[in-house]
């Protein structure tokens, strides 16, 4: 138990938990005005071609950030259009999104180098910028969320869309909005995926990132704080199993696998009420419909 | 002063007038009551003045400007706020974060503290008290509604729109704030309070005018020059009522008895029908109808008592069950409850009453289309979707697959609402036809007129109880006065 | 009216406007329904060819050589059944839990459970004679299917746990309960690399006379049982009415809560048994590389076919072909290998917004 506990455990615990917490933090900005956004991990896997593509060509890792939190901003965008304006369903939209930018981002990522050639690696950032950055964009959200007006009309929006509706916001404008916004976080962490210690691009980078994104979102309660948490405690899952994959052990590695799911499961098994489950997400808003 | 004033205000839906041609005149400084039955355009001309909707002719002027857009917005910077029966309020947030949500106080918003204090004062000000920490789903209502009137206080109304405020209440609550309401009023304000209960108009009130079916009947006369037999009659009119064709033979056994079954709103209650009989179910909505509807037709348990058809209770949440009891059921709302708008009009008919294995669709429509024939049911065939139908042809698909097999019991719902008078007349006869062949019928109506002709014998349900049965000849005056709330005394 | 407020139920859910409520509003005309899947698969293998073209390769000449791939060498035929088999079978359960507007994207999860349970039984559990293995196996496959659905089933019915989020989360302890299995639980001792034991005898025979296994004929079958489940008894029956009006169901027909619980089952069933499937027809045992993500495409497969049976076949078929084309193409010229992904993701897109455009058109 103890080789669990070292320093290295940790910052590989940091390392990867930095991704995760970051578009978990954008989706729960999308998902407290509403919008259960499955394009995440789609998303995910535009910032950090973005970010790739960027670096390569900028010379810095930072280029490759800004790229992301773009190439995100775009891809909120075109949900959001898809969504608010031409009134796809939210879910097959996101899944559509999803699965399309798996195998287009591999395309175009392709199409980068020549084929034969080993992909070149980018200059990359260390961790501590990187954890910076989380900490910022946490302090960011929470702030917009629990002390702006805005924030209270977007959760608001997630909670009582008719409420919000009947005292002259419009909600279209106000999940098109949240959507772009939360996207853009999807976007920048793909980028620090990539930018980061990693420093290189493969075909579906993101492994699944976005999908843990969702569930952590779930197990964090809809809050800031405790969607950066259990990023943490996912991310000390995740490096468990890493490490004991190499040991032999009596508690086999994929306990830590499947933990952090396994608990949010048992996280949702009170009323979806108490869990802080928004009450209109997902649920499209049609004005007058009673 | 003239807090604001309605002029020859028109506003159809469809093909019926809701208001045929409305003046109003709301002076400040004064409770103002708007007296109606179900239907009488009540709710739509506030919420034309609260800007929720628009009249189709006619204009309306606010403290002397004439009124442009009709908007929430628009009208709330006008000063005019409503309160309605479904409270719009974010049921997770607290009350301060409700009242920063509709004025917010700059690009931040208040923190905890402030927003107590916010509205401890309010509350304070105003006499309305409110829990100011706890989200709003577990505020009472009588709560909730004190913190709707702050909500629209706070925006500095200067005309206040209450709809049926005191259904919610008890008696306690309801003369509190029928007291806040006139010091409000003394404060400069108009109020109008809008009800169906004599009452509070006598209580709280110092005009009244009652709409009956669109058109005004009584224009803002003083309160103290009518007493409640007058204002119930101008509630219901004065028309005699006829004397129905037939009446049914109405000596069969007792099918359904209700024994002290009580929910929600409606307090315990007794009731018997005889099969053959007709009960009809009078009322102002929100009285226990729904509640009543409900048990009978096996949607709910009662709290307590019981319900039973022949002896047996009425199954409950088994809806095959019930059928196999045969009860029919004709739901107030017809696309909610009764049909499946999606799905065809064989679809329909099958509901509840299909076999495990079902024939082909062509034999299935094959089987329907007499059906459809026999029930006037006029669409596109039976393969149409149900939300093809027009109102009337819905109904009749409703009946058709209700009334099919011989019911014990039939539990309708306003069957005639929003349907064109051919149609409700047919949808009338093959109700009675059900009970003349030995049913026992419940029909909850909104139209005095219609139950007056089809009732063996009627009720009055108010305040979430009933009235003891009345028997023709009906006394629309006495009638009119038990929606009311009161009794002839 | 109200005169308090309901708390908003989170099962009831306004008839949707958007991608599924067109479909699951069938309009008129079987042929109008095709019309947009059809379109969208035109339109990405037009935009597929212009991208090929871009690379240098002749379109043209690349489709052909993917339609040779498929019809043109009977290998071709059998990898394309092999790989439909999966996407039918998941396609049908997917298109049965959509109907009744039960967005579950937890095929994956079930897939792998099934797999796994059959597997476990086959090769660790009682020694029955070859047959008997091999259906008892496809039983608890489906069995076990099932159950993991129902645990969506009764999270909702019980806490209004949502489908989409419950069922995902089940995917990733399904897949950590495969890495454990394959490491330890059911490992085959002689092998050097974690898998489990060949399920030996329970393998499924070929089909007479081709080189396809069993599994395409179930698949195949399939098809028409749930169609005729559908149309022709009151569990479909129930479906139709669950997807278009909860209530309505619950006051005329059924309990919404059972058969919400009948068709997470039936949908987990049939992953279940597309699972073990795979395993007893292709890859005769179970590695940690088993979940390949036909869950997912599933769902495509599902939309594409307008939640009908029959158009579950042809989509699955269809999208099986391309990858199976795609991939002899690939030896004679020089195709992205990505390509194919690309073209599938294409229909995805042109599908999504062919059919909103085409409900703003009515």
């Amino acid at each position: 138990m103890d080789t669990l506990l070292t320093l290295a455990t940790l910052a590989a615990a940091i390392r990867l938990a930095i991704p995760v917490a970051v578009a978990a933090l954008g989706e729960l900005v999308a998902e407290r005005a509403g919008v259960l956004n499955l394009g995440l991990e789609g998303t995910m896997l535009f910032g950090a071609l973005a970010g790739y593509l960027a670096t390569l060509s900028g010379g810095t890792p930072w280029l490759g950030l800004g790229a992301g939190v773009l190439a995100g901003a775009a891809c909120g965008g075109v949900l959001a259009l898809l969504v608010v304006l031409v009134r796809a369903d939210q879910i097959v939209t996101g899944l559509a999104f999803t699965l399309f930018a798996i195998s287009a981002t591999t395309y175009l990522f392709e199409l980068s180098y020549t084929i034969g050639q080993a992909p070149p690696r980018i200059p990359s950032l260390s961790m501590v910028p990187l954890v910076v950055i989380v900490l910022v964009v946490l302090a960011g959200v929470w702030f917009v969320l629990g002390r702006t007006t805005a924030g209270l009309v977007l959760s608001a929006a997630g909670e009582a869309p008719e409420a919000v509706d009947a005292l002259g916001y419009r909600i279209p404008v106000v999940r098109t909005l949240a959507t772009v916004a939360g996207s853009s976080l999807a976007g920048l962490a793909g980028a620090m995926l990539v930018c980061g210690p990693l420093g290189l691009f493969v075909q579906n980078v993101t492994a699944g990132r976005g999908w843990v994104a969702l569930a952590l979102v779930v197990f964090a309660r809809w809050r800031p704080g405790r969607a950066v948490a259990g990023a943490l405690l996912f991310g000390l899952c995740d490096a468990a199993q890493l490490r004991l994959q190499g040991t032999a052990t009596e508690i086999p590695y994929e306990v830590f696998l499947a933990l952090p799911y396994a608990v949010t499961l048992l996280a949702l098994m009170v009323r979806a009420r108490r869990s802080g489950t928004p009450a209109a997400l997902a649920v499209p808003f049609v004005r007058g419909a009673r | 002063m003239i807090a604001a004033a309605l002029h020859g205000v028109r506003r159809s839906f469809g093909a019926t007038p809701a208001l045929d041609g409305v003046d109003l005149e709301l002076r400040a400084g004064e409770v103002h009551a708007l007296l109606g039955e179900n239907g009488a355009g009540k709710t739509t001309l506030m919420r034309i003045l609260a800007g929720l909707d628009r009249p189709d002719e006619g204009t309306v002027e606010v403290a002397g400007q004439p009124v442009e857009e009709f908007s929430p917005r628009a009208m709330r910077e006008r000063g005019v706020a409503m309160v309605q029966q479904h409270f719009t309020l974010v049921p997770t947030m607290t009350a301060g974060e409700n009242l920063a949500l509709a004025r917010p106080t700059g690009r931040l918003r208040p923190g905890a503290r402030q927003a107590r204090r916010r509205v401890e004062e309010l509350a304070e000000r105003y006499g309305l008290p409110v829990r100011a920490d706890v989200p709003v789903e577990r505020l009472s209502v009588g709560e909730e509604q004190r913190l709707e009137i702050l909500r629209a206080l706070d925006a500095d109304a200067r005309l206040l729109i209450l709809d049926e405020p005191t259904a919610v209440l008890v008696d306690a609550e309801a003369e509190r704030l029928l007291a806040v309401c006139r010091s409000l009023a003394e404060d400069g304000r108009a109020i109008v309070i809008i009800t169906h209960r004599l009452s509070e108009v006598f209580a709280g009130c110092d005009r009244v005018t009652v709409l009956r079916r669109g058109s005004v009947v009584c224009a803002g006369e003083p309160v103290s020059a009518h007493d409640r037999a007058s204002l119930a009659t101008l509630m219901v009119g004065s028309a005699p009522v006829e004397p129905a064709a037939s009446r049914r033979v109405r000596d069969g056994e007792v099918r359904l008895r209700v024994e002290g079954a009580s929910r929600g709103r409606l307090q315990p209650l007794d009731l018997q029908v005889r099969a053959g009989e007709v009960l009809g179910v009078a009322g102002v909505d929100g009285n226990g109808q729904s509640e009543l509807e409900e048990l009978l037709a096996g949607i709910a348990a009662p709290d307590a008592g019981r319900v039973t058809v022949d002896g047996r209770p009425v199954p409950v949440g088994a809806p095959r069950e019930r059928i196999a009891e045969r009860i029919a059921y004709v739901p107030a709302d017809r696309y909610r409850r009764a049909l499946a708008g999606p799905l065809t009009l064989a679809d329909n008919l099958e509901l509840g009453r299909g076999e495990r294995r079902r024939p082909p669709q062509a034999r299935r429509e094959e089987r329907a289309a007499p059906v459809l024939a026999e029930w006037d049911v006029r669409g596109s065939g039976p393969s149409a979707p149900a939300s093809s139908l027009s109102g009337g042809n819905a109904q009749k698909l409703v009946l058709a697959r209700e009334l099919a097999v011989g019911p014990r019991l039939v539990v309708a719902a306003q069957p005639t609402r929003g349907l064109d008078p051919e149609a409700a007349r047919m949808i009338s006869e093959r109700i009675l036809a059900a009970a003349a062949d030995g049913a026992a019928v419940v029909w909850f109506g909104a139209e005095l007129d219609e139950l007056f002709a089809v009732a063996d014998r009627l009720v009055v349900l108010a305040g979430g109880r009933a009235t003891e049965p009345f028997t023709p000849p009906y006394d629309r005056g006495a009638v009119g006065l038990a929606m009311a709330g009161g009794h002839a005394s | 009216m109200t005169l308090t407020r309901q708390p908003a139920d989170p099962r009831t859910v306004p008839a949707p406007d958007g991608v599924l409520g067109r479909v699951l509003r069938r309009p008129d005309g079987r042929l109008a329904e095709a019309a947009v899947p059809i379109g969208a698969v035109l339109a990405a293998l037009v935009v597929g060819g212009v991208l090929m073209g871009i690379e240098g390769v002749a379109p043209l000449s690349a489709y052909g050589e993917v339609v040779h791939g498929v019809f043109g060498r009977t290998r071709g035929l059998i990898d394309t059944a092999v790989i439909a088999t999966p996407l039918v079978l998941l396609g049908l359960g997917i298109a049965v839990a959509y109907r009744a507007r039960l967005f579950t994207i937890g095929a994956e999860g079930q897939y792998i459970a099934g797999a796994l349970a059959g597997t476990a039984w086959v090769t660790i559990g009682p020694p029955l004679p070859g047959i008997v293995l091999l259906v008892s196996g496809l039983a608890v496959a489906v069995l076990t299917g099932a159950a993991w659905a129902g645990i969506t089933a009764w999270m909702l019915a019980r806490f209004g746990a949502s489908v989409v989020i419950t069922s995902l989360l089940l995917n990733y302890v399904a897949a950590a309960g495969l890495a454990w299995a394959v490491r330890v639980g059911i490992r085959d001792p002689d092998a050097f690399t974690p898998q489990s034991r060949p399920v030996g005898e329970a393998a499924l025979p070929d089909i007479p006379g081709t080189g396809i296994h069993l599994g395409f004929f179930f698949a195949l079958l399939a098809v028409p049982a749930l169609a005729a489940v559908l149309r022709r008894t009151r569990f479909g029956f129930r479906v139709d009415v669950l997807g278009a009006n909860p209530e309505v169901l619950a006051v005329n027909e059924a309990r919404p809560a059972r058969t919400r619980l009948a068709v997470l089952a039936l949908a987990g069933a049939l992953a279940g048994l597309a699972g073990f499937v795979e395993v007893a027809g292709v890859t005769e045992r179970m590695t940690d590389a088993f979940a390949t993500g036909y869950g997912f495409t599933a769902i495509i497969v599902a939309l594409l076919g307008r939640l009908r049976p029959l158009g579950v076949l042809v989509a699955a078929l269809l999208l099986a072909g391309l990858t199976v084309g795609f991939d002899e193409a690939e030896r004679a010229f020089i195709i992205p290998s990505t390509t194919v992904g690309v073209i599938q993701a294409l229909i995805v897109v042109f599908f999504v917004a062919g059919d909103a455009l085409s409900r703003r058109r009515r």
